[in-house]
């Protein structure tokens, strides 16, 4: 076979430009504003606009409402991804077990995935609205929730809204994942155990480790990114400032409050979270898992 | 067949769009929408009819947040309109901007270009709103508000109060019947603005230190220093555990939507709020909003304006801004702010129209455009009719975020209004950096 080469030695570069001119002006063009908004002090304009040094990040951790937001986004993402992890494993595994109406449920089971965060939380204000909200008056008759005063109830409010898609997502890759377990290492199980729930957490389980632990990242990066549409369309961070994700929490201070340089010093702390979980995750927890 | 279709569908399209190509664009964004966004939508429409010259365009950009961000954004990339509403909270940001060349003031502007409309054709308090340090005015006075208490007339005759509370001592004495009769006696929609800035106002009390930043650039807020609003925060916190204030959140529409219902006595809320009460509530009042006799000694002072001013932008050509001045002079005319005025329940703005009113005996038969004049008024407060505090939007998401811990019992209201000033201090520091 004739092997294809460039004849320039330049030609490269012109089919890598599109890609890069895309990253530059996307991804890094607005890093670097980020550091130099994060480091300096202007006013809303623009205008005034001189070097602060950690100034910035001074100010954001003596201000009370960040490190509330701080707290909730820990919580936030350690409830998300625990209870729609196994919510959708445990549909993922009930509906890889069913043998009629199979890609009914399967569809039905995925469609949540296709909505819009910020759809899901107006849906979510329905339910939870103390005039004609569903979930409101059940909840309210049983130990009188109201999320417009009570932390923990703005917390159910925030979580059941932030959980109900992302169990669609969980479910789906679960699914693939069970399918793509050989069906004679499932067989041979069988013939040494009887018991179904010791076969999963024995054989099946490990086996979707790689899946769970992608799921892991995945949905800790959705509660922490992802959720800005539904906490702005349900508590708008209220009580106090007990619901804003650190996202959300940039935003107000940025464009609601103008204030760019706290917004800017507030997404360099979100990078370097992400990056120390992501370093974490990769380096503690994979070690333990068997890619077959 | 297909491509002669098209010739002509061209053809059509330009001779109609042709028209608008001759004329001078003017872009006019705002932060209003729903009923009070298509108001806006009709002024413009009206100016574009009313000459050939130019043509306003006006864009919506969501609420005066929004809008705002939106400005700002704009500005940076170098595409900003020529005129923009920002909103009260924002007036001192805005003025700041006129030494960067960002706004032109309002009186540079009709220096320049003409504008028939005299800058005291404004009614001294709203002119005030918007002036610099030096009392020019800079912004345009547009939708002017203030906070205004509704009362469901319905459900006063039910449980037999005849007259509706001036002060909230009389509030207090009536609570406790409407709460047995099964409403909620009072509801308000905006913390900050009604029970913070307007608290101030209406007792004459100062806000800020440098008085209210009129004479120097503002440090703290004087909310936990000053004995009145500690008062009036607890005795809030008290009508709430007892019934007496229900508390929605801070959506403005959730603690609307019970009085709209009909199922509160007294809610708090913008001049402009009426509109859609009409044809849904059968029998409601508009009155000045409730102050403390024993703060005041019986006196009644004026609230500030809320709303927004219209901004304009510097960075245009000089035959836009002819026609930008042509625009304001058009929306100065008594007609049009009577107009506005009726439409929305705003507050007549200019002497012209407030004048024109009185000519056509207008009060009489709008009885719930009235309280707004009335209220905003009043004389003799010894306190500006202003506050020039910068970074206050995010001041009043601070006080947002202790009204709530305040309510439900986490906090002592000594210490949420010491949070308050805390977080106030730090902002207008921040923003003192700026300058």
């Amino acid at each position: 076979m004739k092997k294809v080469q460039f004849t320039s030695k330049y030609s490269q570069y012109f089919f890598l430009a599109p890609q890069l001119l895309i990253l530059l002006i996307f991804l890094y063009w607005p890093i670097v504003q980020t550091f130099r908004d994060a480091f300096t002090m202007q006013d809303a304009f623009g205008f005034g606009s001189q070097f602060a040094g950690f100034d910035n990040f001074l100010f954001i951790f003596s201000d009370p409402s960040y490190l509330t937001a701080f707290k909730f986004t820990l919580i936030y993402s350690f409830v998300i991804t625990l209870i729609t992890g196994s919510i959708g494993l445990l549909l993922a595994v009930q509906a890889n077990g069913i043998m009629h109406g199979k890609n009914a449920y399967k569809t039905l089971l995925i469609w949540p995935y296709a909505i819009a965060p910020a759809v899901v939380g107006v849906m979510a204000n329905y339910f939870f609205s103390e005039r004609y909200g569903l979930l409101y008056s059940l909840f309210n008759n049983l130990w009188g929730f109201n999320w417009y005063e009570d932390v923990f109830d703005a917390y159910i409010y925030v979580i059941i809204a932030g959980s109900w898609k992302q169990i669609s997502a969980n479910f789906i890759f679960f699914l693939a994942g069970l399918q793509a377990i050989q069906k004679t290492v499932i067989e041979a199980s069988i013939i040494d155990c009887k018991s179904n729930i010791r076969r999963f957490w024995t054989i099946t389980f490990p086996l979707l480790m790689p899946t769970t632990f992608f799921l892991i990242i995945i949905n800790i990066t959705y509660a922490f990114f992802d959720t800005f549409g539904i906490i702005d369309t349900t508590t708008i961070g209220a009580p106090g400032s007990e619901t804003k994700t650190l996202v959300y929490k940039a935003y107000i201070d940025g464009f609601r409050g103008l204030d760019l340089g706290s917004a800017g010093a507030q997404s360099i702390m979100m990078m370097l979270i992400v990056l120390i979980i992501t370093i974490f995750q990769f380096r503690y927890i994979e070690g333990k898992i068997h890619y077959n | 067949m297909k491509k002669i279709i098209s010739i002509f569908v061209l053809l059509i399209s330009f001779t109609f769009t042709s028209n608008s190509y001759s004329k001078t664009e003017i872009h006019w964004w705002y932060g209003n929408s729903g009923f009070l966004g298509d108001v806006i939508i009709e002024i413009a429409n009206r100016f574009n009819d009313s000459q050939d010259e130019y043509m306003v365009i006006p864009t919506g950009k969501g609420s005066y947040e929004d809008n705002m961000a939106a400005t700002i954004a704009a500005f940076r990339a170098g595409d900003q309109p020529h005129y923009s509403q920002v909103y009260d909270a924002g007036a001192a940001i805005m003025v700041a901007q006129v030494k960067n060349g960002v706004v032109i003031g309002f009186e540079e502007m009709a220096e320049k270009y003409g504008i028939s409309v005299d800058a005291d054709n404004y009614i001294p308090g709203i002119k005030n709103f918007y002036a610099d340090e030096n009392g020019k005015m800079i912004g345009v006075p547009f939708n002017s508000s203030t906070c205004l208490m509704y009362a469901n007339m319905d459900i006063l005759n039910e449980v037999g109060i005849e007259e509706v509370p001036k002060t909230y001592e009389d509030f207090e004495a009536m609570a406790q019947k409407i709460a047995d009769a099964g409403y909620i006696p009072l509801l308000q929609s905006h913390s900050p603005w009604i029970w913070t800035e307007n608290f101030f106002s209406r007792h004459n009390l100062l806000m800020t230190d440098g008085n209210n930043g009129y004479d120097a650039v503002p440090t703290k807020t004087l909310f936990a220093e000053t004995d009145a609003f500690v008062m009036h925060w607890s005795k809030v916190k008290e009508w709430y555990e007892k019934g007496w204030y229900g508390y929605k959140g801070r959506a403005w529409g959730d603690n609307q939507a019970p009085f709209t219902n009909g199922e509160a006595a007294f809610w708090f809320g913008s001049a402009a709020s009426f509109g859609g009460m009409k044809g849904v509530l059968p029998n409601f009042t508009t009155n000045p909003i409730l102050y403390w006799d024993s703060v005041t000694g019986g006196k009644e002072y004026p609230t500030f304006i809320g709303g927004a001013a219209n901004w304009i932008l510097n960075g245009h050509t000089e035959e836009e801004y002819k026609g930008l001045a042509k625009f304001i002079e058009f929306m100065g005319s008594p007609e049009m702010d009577l107009y506005y005025h009726n439409m929305t329940g705003y507050a007549a703005v200019t002497k012209g129209g407030i004048e024109l009113a009185e000519t056509i005996n207008f009060y009489r038969t709008s009885p719930y455009h009235k309280a707004v004049g009335d209220q905003l008024g009043l004389e003799g407060s010894t306190i500006p009719g202003g506050y020039r505090a910068g970074n206050w939007p995010q001041i009043r998401e601070v006080i947002y975020e202790n009204v709530e811990p305040m309510l439900n019992g986490d906090m002592s209201v000594e210490k949420a209004l010491g949070n308050m000033d805390k977080g106030s201090a730090k902002l207008l520091k921040q923003f003192a950096k700026t300058l």
